[in-house]
């Protein structure tokens, strides 16, 4: 980390910056310019608040040269990881290596006619991985919330009948215990990304993670989100890119396909798009899709649902069959252009 | 030479950050750092510049800090005894 002193700091003020990292032990380098003093500070500068050096006086501006984030950096682990679902020689999958793995099924659990219809319907067409909520965020107290633990034994059994893993969300560390009983793999959703208590607890949850980025998250406060999970102790997480929030209203979000390639160089960790949420409009999703496959997605979560027009959350996103079916024809095109496999 | 001078300094620096720490003194003395360059300055006669014998002392400086404030009672004597001729 560099600490820039701004050209009118006096010695005092210097001397202050060095007494302060000092006694919180780190080393100080300090060089003296002829305009300027630049102090670089060795050490766990991970600790540091900038913000708050930055309002010592004479400080005119802090540069952090490594990361705040550690354990998710690729500087710390140079090799792709590899994280495995499911369970070996059953409905295992592998996220972060040779082929693109999709999730896919209907934004909520309904009953188990869809379930069983969506899961059928999915598998068909390529997906590895059943995705479904139970426990539903919402953006309004009075929509649809989710059936909870009956949805978890309806996934469990529409996933088993076809031979995919499963994955699905948990909204609060109360329900770990229960959701990972019967899921292969924990999803926190996009408005929990900074709910750091449930991070830390599935940290300890012994299932891999599915991590979606925050509306209004940067790259940075994802991957440190991240970090909160493998520090805990676990480091099969996943990242899930599923659109920001941006000035424009002629989508739902912003899917920001730019975080897949900035995500793939700074950490180790897969990375894969949900097109569904990232968009927002059902005609629209396929594009997004193949475009997040592009650019070296790991994977995506796709939202596909029987009968989108009787959905109960999401039906506006959700594909028909017939159209997750044509997405993934087009993928198959697509992938093995990318020496990939689908 | 130069090493050998340095790592004497640097032994110094050691044993006066055992002190330091036995008597609960700073670490850091902006004051005596201070005085330390303006005596190398005042003495420097070129071709270096004041302002490059400045920051050259500034390092040397930043590094008997680090080993002040890592310093272990008992380590600067082993130090003396492996670095002595």
């Amino acid at each position: 980390m560099i600490v820039v002193m701004a050209p009118a700091a006096d010695a005092p003020a210097i001397e202050h910056v060095i007494a302060r990292l000092t006694e919180r032990g780190f080393d100080v380098h300090r060089s003296t310019g002829a305009e300027r003093t630049v102090l670089g500070v060795v050490g766990p500068t991970q600790e540091l608040d900038t913000a708050e050096l930055e309002l010592l006086p004479g400080v005119e501006e802090v540069v952090r040269v490594s990361t705040p984030y550690k354990l998710v950096s690729r500087a710390f682990h140079p090799d792709d990881t590899l994280v495995r679902v499911g369970h070996p020689g059953n409905n295992e999958v592998t996220f972060g290596g040779e082929e693109v793995v999709v999730a896919a099924g209907p934004c909520s659990v309904e009953n188990e006619e869809q379930i069983r219809r969506s899961a059928a319907a999915v598998r068909a067409a390529g997906a590895r991985l059943l995705r479904g909520g139970a426990f539903k965020p919402r953006s309004s107290p009075y929509s649809f919330q989710g059936l909870g633990e009956q949805g978890l034994e309806l996934l469990r059994m529409a996933a088993d009948a076809e031979g995919l893993a499963l994955v699905t969300e948990v909204m609060d560390p109360s329900q770990i215990g229960l959701v990972a009983g019967y899921a292969d793999m924990l999803q926190v959703g996009a408005r929990n990304m900074q709910n750091y208590v449930l991070l830390r607890e599935l940290g300890r949850c012994g299932k891999p993670v599915l991590l979606k980025r925050g509306l209004a998250a940067t790259i940075e406060e994802w991957l440190l989100a991240a970090e909160h999970v493998a520090a805990a102790g676990n480091r099969d997480v996943v990242l899930c890119e599923r659109g920001i929030r941006t000035f424009e209203t002629a989508t739902r979000n912003t899917m920001d396909i730019s975080a897949i390639p900035v995500i793939e160089k700074r950490s180790h960790l897969p990375v894969i798009a949900d097109p569904s949420h990232g968009i927002g409009i059902r005609d629209k999703v396929a594009a997004m899709a193949r475009a997040a496959v592009a650019a070296g997605a790991d994977g995506l979560l796709v939202e596909v649902h029987h009968d989108p027009d009787k959905a109960l959350s999401d039906g506006a996103q959700s594909l028909f069959p017939e159209q997750f079916q044509a997405l993934m024809d087009q993928l198959r095109i697509i992938v093995p252009a990318l020496g990939r496999s689908i | 030479m130069l090493v050998k001078l340095l790592n004497q300094r640097a032994k110094w620096a050691q044993e006066i950050g055992v002190v330091k720490k036995g008597a609960g003194i700073a670490i850091y003395q902006p004051d005596r750092e201070a005085k330390v360059v303006a005596h190398v300055v005042g003495s420097n006669r070129g071709p270096l510049e004041a302002a490059a014998i400045q920051r050259l002392f500034e390092r040397i400086i930043d590094e008997s800090r680090r080993l002040e404030r890592t310093a272990e009672p008992g380590e600067a004597a082993s130090v003396a005894e492996g670095s002595a001729p």
